[in-house]
């Protein structure tokens, strides 16, 4: 009887605990996906604002998706909508929680993995903690407590911020780089961490289930890329039956002048860099011929407001 | 990837300490022991991977040590017995003489490992300056040594172990397992406390059952501990960062809150981190000794040090402030000097050199740096200075008709040694003894309240909702304390009441740490400090 008893009012502790979490997780979480908010990495979270199931083509990664990638010079070529859920030194938890997110209103059919973030470690504490996140937000928001308003209590959540830029960050500063010659061939393979591999494999999971393709992107940067990263990237591609694409290899298709094309000696590309590889990219997915043309569906005419304020943006600098 | 750097990782709270707990429940009692010893390993190696060698080395070292000390004692022993009386004490000492040079041996051996790891590159350093000073074409290569975590602590266990052999105050173990689990057993191996064989190895091999109350009470105590650690100690760090390292740049105003801060931080992450030490203990039924008796109700520095950090001041006292001041020299020096000065500055002499000897080697053990010997050295002169003044203040505040056991005096004193505890942290914690100097100077020479009239005191690393809640917790703190004082054994209260009153003193104390814990984005938790000494 003794055990019984304790047995239960360790169940009851537990159920309670739960409860409270779930609660204090209800009141902290963001109520809107602004930073006066309290929403974290709001440029790729816009995606949370965009109208239900109208992105074709969702860009995970870290710096080099969101400087490489420009989803507008996209819709202005292709007709294709696409968002850039990039943020800078990204790691593969946070990408799988911005996948699940986008997920949740969105049913992209492609989904682009820049190549970068997946040899960025993640530590496992930081891997436990976000998967805890994942289920129960107070443990991501716990430090809203500083700036809760009256709204946080009622619970009332909505989503109604966009970005036009559809989370690509402009920037056309030039330095240029010294290196150029960084893709020379070797049969070396660089290490991905184990728990990088579990998440890239769960990403692709959840994409299969989700009826969506997962493609490696390696975008250009004399940093950040090399032959041994090509050959993990290429064997781990292999290994779960994805496409993959490196534009660091493809110099005729993507003529990147690391002169002029980047904005800080070739970690990152500038915009004329990322309008080098969003051509290309457009061109790659015409090819592939799984996507629709939106530019004449009335259903996305904020696409070509989006377009005009980029636009603006790319001409008054 | 298992790796982990403190006992507030998600990996240690999560993983390691469940499953050897629940591996603990599940075997039967001569099992528990070797599922204490792997846990113990598997952490050890988890934080310090290869350098686990030395622990083993230390082991076996100290297991095969004392047993030779064990042999020479019985063999003398017997040898002794044999002898006629006239003849029996020549023998006696030639046999403690070998005891004594294998002793000898072992504390060469064990300290010089300490010494080389910890010590050689600041030794190698100052040693190097010398040379430039002097023009010197030689220089030394400074070597880069890694440290073991704990190597500090069960340095002095072993030391302590074979002293005790020595002394004949134990026995030497014949079983290597348990002195292996008393090496290392896991929740104390990198921080303390030091325990002695006497107080812990032979809990360690009892191995009792788990029981609901040693479950439920050790959990409380990590739960209050991982309370210090994170919501305050880790919401005080990037403020400590940031003034200690850009210190020019802070006028001493802001100094002061740094310097107050990392008393407090220190403080909260060392009895933090023993209470989650002594609570993981409880789990498996052992005892830890207690390292902190609420501190910061001291009324003089020499009372501090009886109530912080204990296990190394009983260490210190033990192992060399007595052996010093029993030692014939200082015997004679003391009967020598209590002819010439009375009975109260005369003992004091030998005393102090005792005492100096300990706060170098205190100063020392905390860091291999000028400012952890200015630290010992301080606390050594506020020490000294309140044993030699002790007549002079009975004296003035009798004249003065002050009362020493009113609650103002006592109240004066308790700020007073505050105070002085924090002005010795300042020197503890700055980068470098020249630094420290200068950051004690600003207190003094460049203090205003423009940090806190425009508001910029808030901008350094603490907002004004940090400070608040630290006030909030250190508050709760104080009056948990305030308790103790008074003999409250708060926890066997709290146990005492209703399951709803129990349920919700727990629901309130992991939903502070859940919330208001300085973790995630946006946070530096801090290193724990003690381990890396």
């Amino acid at each position: 009887m003794k055990y019984v008893k304790r047995g239960a009012a360790a169940v009851l502790f537990f159920v309670g605990l739960v409860g409270l979490l779930w609660a204090s997780s209800w009141i902290v979480t963001p109520k809107n996906n602004m930073k006066e908010f309290g929403m974290e990495e709001v440029s790729a979270n816009g995606i949370l604002g965009e109208k239900d199931n109208t992105i074709d083509v969702l860009v995970l990664g870290d710096s080099e998706s969101y400087s490489a990638i420009t989803p507008m010079q996209l819709w202005k070529e292709t007709g294709y909508t696409a968002y850039v859920c990039g943020t800078s030194a990204q790691t593969l938890d946070y990408t799988n929680r911005l996948l699940r997110r986008a997920f949740e209103d969105q049913t992209p059919k492609l989904v682009i993995l820049e190549t970068n973030a997946i040899f960025r470690k993640v530590a496992l504490s930081k891997a436990m903690l976000s998967t805890l996140g994942n289920v129960l937000p107070v443990f991501q928001y716990h430090d809203r407590w500083k700036d809760l308003n009256e709204n946080d209590w009622k619970g009332n959540v909505k989503f109604t911020w966009t970005n036009d830029l559809k989370g690509y960050r402009y920037n056309a500063n030039i330095v240029p780089s010294k290196i150029v010659d960084y893709m020379v061939p070797t049969k070396d393979i660089a290490n991905i961490p184990e728990l990088n591999r579990q998440y890239v494999e769960s990403i692709k999971n959840y994409c299969d289930e989700h009826g969506a393709k997962l493609i490696f992107l390696s975008t250009p940067s004399t940093i950040n890329w090399n032959y041994k990263r090509h050959n993990a990237v290429a064997q781990l591609a292999d290994d779960l039956q994805c496409d993959y694409v490196d534009l660091n290899l493809m110099t005729e298709e993507v003529p990147i002048n690391w002169h002029t094309d980047t904005r800080d000696k070739g970690d990152h590309l500038n915009h004329a860099g990322a309008v080098k590889v969003t051509r290309y990219l457009g061109i790659y997915l015409q090819n592939r011929k799984e996507l629709t043309d939106h530019r004449d569906d009335p259903h996305y005419a904020k696409w070509d407001d989006s377009l005009k304020k980029y636009e603006a943006k790319v001409k008054a600098k | 990837m298992f790796a982990m750097n403190s006992y507030f990782s998600v990996q240690y709270l999560a993983v390691l300490l469940p499953v050897t707990v629940v591996l603990y429940a599940v075997m039967p009692q001569k099992a528990r022991r070797v599922v204490l010893l792997l846990a113990s390993y598997a952490f050890f190696w988890a934080v310090s991977g290869k350098l686990l060698v030395y622990l083993l080395a230390s082991t076996l070292s100290i297991h095969l040590l004392g047993l030779w000390l064990s042999h020479l004692q019985e063999k003398g022993d017997r040898y002794v017995k044999t002898l006629p009386k006239e003849a029996r004490k020549p023998a006696k000492a030639k046999s403690l003489r070998r005891q004594r040079a294998v002793m000898a041996f072992a504390v060469v051996l064990h300290v010089g490992i300490l010494l080389t790891l910890k010590y050689s590159r600041f030794f190698i350093t100052n040693v190097n300056a010398l040379f430039q000073f002097f023009r010197s074409p030689f220089m030394l290569s400074v070597p880069a040594f890694l440290l073991p975590i704990g190597i500090s602590f069960y340095t002095l266990q072993a030391v302590s172990y074979l002293f005790d052999v020595y002394r004949r105050k134990i026995p030497a173990d014949h079983n290597l397992l348990r002195l292996a689990l008393f090496m290392g057993f896991f929740p104390q191996i990198m921080e303390g406390p030091i325990c002695r064989y006497s107080d812990t190895a032979a809990q360690l091999w009892e191995v009792p059952s788990l029981s609901w109350r040693n479950l439920t009470f050790g959990l409380q105590r990590i739960l209050f501990g991982v309370m210090k650690k994170m919501v305050v100690a880790d919401r005080l760090n990037i403020l400590i960062q940031n003034v200690f390292t850009n210190y020019e740049a802070y006028d001493g105003f802001v100094t002061a809150i740094a310097v107050v801060c990392y008393t407090v931080q220190l403080y909260m992450d060392f009895s933090g981190t023993m209470d989650l030490v002594i609570g993981t203990a409880q789990i498996f039924g052992v005892k830890l000794p207690e390292n902190f008796q609420r501190p910061f109700f001291s009324h003089t520095i020499s009372e501090f040090w009886k109530r912080w950090h204990i296990t190394l001041g009983t260490w210190f006292k033990d192992y060399i402030f007595y052996p010093l001041s029993m030692s014939k020299p200082l015997k004679k020096l003391t009967s020598h000097a209590r002819k010439h000065l009375g009975n109260h500055f005369g003992p004091l002499i030998s005393g102090s050199i005792a005492l100096f000897c300990v706060w170098v080697c205190n100063g020392l053990w905390h860091g291999a740096g000028w400012h952890y010997l200015f630290f010992g050295m301080y606390h050594f002169v506020l020490i000294l200075c309140g044993s030699l003044f002790e007549p002079l203040v009975i004296k003035v505040t009798g004249i003065l008709h002050i009362r020493r056991d009113s609650a103002a005096y006592r109240g004066m004193q308790i700020v007073r040694t505050g105070l002085l505890v924090c002005v010795g942290e300042l020197f503890f914690r700055a980068e470098g003894l020249r630094a420290g100097l200068i950051m004690f100077q600003k207190m003094f020479t460049d203090f205003s309240l423009a940090a806190f009239d425009d508001r910029s005191l808030f901008t350094i690393g603490m907002d004004k909702y940090d400070f608040l809640i630290v006030f909030l917790v250190m508050v709760l703190i104080f009056l948990i304390s305030l308790q103790q004082e008074k003999g409250i054994v708060l926890r066997e209260s709290i146990a005492a009441r209703p399951l709803a009153i129990r349920f919700a003193v727990y629901y309130a104390l992991i939903l502070l740490i859940v919330i208001f814990g300085a973790y995630g984005a946006g946070y530096v938790p801090v290193d724990p400090i003690y381990a890396g000494f």
